[in-house]
């Protein structure tokens, strides 16, 4: 099936494991060649939905839905910048939306895909700082 | 620490966004969804795999990692680095 899935650990035989220190890092990204555009985080744009799919609804895993769809949500009236999504991404709640909403909205931006409106945003949103 | 993240679901990222590749010392992760590639190292994959697309708490993956592996740190400081990291790459999601 999926052969991306990370290995199992071998429960048999226990292996050792060491978190880490807090200090220190596990992670190194490499970050694509559109970061040197330097968009501006916090004047960037993220449509929800993209213009393509404008006014259709988006349910509350963030797929997009036919307008209208029980349970889903209307569209925000206008983009969300990409320093308001970078807060809500970290736990806080997109303006002018209440926790659902900002829910959906936020999980229709984790789902953005290269080449959908937004995604250059959200992308730079991912580089780690510094 | 903080107990407030007691309550937080850890999740690893959609597998089909996800491609992981097994290196000699690094595992790569290439994360679909931003486009860029994160290199890691133990105990990321472990994490990952631990926490699956079911997700668990802190408590729950300390508990499962320390059943899995001998941890030679069972500290809380250390896994909440690690999910810190995790969750800035948008790796790992929190709910």
């Amino acid at each position: 099936m999926n052969d991306d899935t990370p290995e199992l650990p071998n429960t048999t035989r226990r292996r050792a494991l060491m978190l880490g220190a807090v200090g220190a890092a596990a992670v190194v990204s490499i970050r694509p060649a559109l970061a040197s555009t330097a968009a501006s985080i916090s004047t960037c744009e993220i449509p929800v939905p993209d213009s393509g799919r404008a006014g259709s609804y988006i349910a509350a895993d963030g797929t997009v839905v036919p307008a209208g769809t029980r349970g889903a949500f209307a569209p925000p009236g206008r983009p969300f910048k990409g320093e308001e999504v970078k807060t809500a991404l970290a736990g806080g709640q997109l303006p002018g939306t209440n926790y659902e909403q900002s829910r959906a909205y936020t999980n229709y931006i984790r789902r953005l895909q290269s080449g959908t409106s937004g995604f250059t945003c959200f992308a730079s949103l991912q580089m780690p700082r510094g | 620490m903080n107990d407030s993240r007691g309550d937080i679901v850890y999740r690893m990222a959609r597998p089909e966004t996800l491609k992981i590749v097994h290196l000699d010392s690094f595992t790569a992760v290439f994360h679909r969804a931003s486009g860029i590639t994160h290199l890691v190292t133990s105990p990321v994959p472990e994490i990952l795999a631990a926490l699956g697309e079911a997700g668990m708490t802190r408590a729950d993956l300390m508990a499962r990692l320390s059943v899995d592996y001998v941890l030679g740190d069972a500290e809380e400081g250390s896994l909440d680095a690690r999910l810190e990291e995790l969750v800035a790459t948008g790796l790992v999601a929190v709910a």
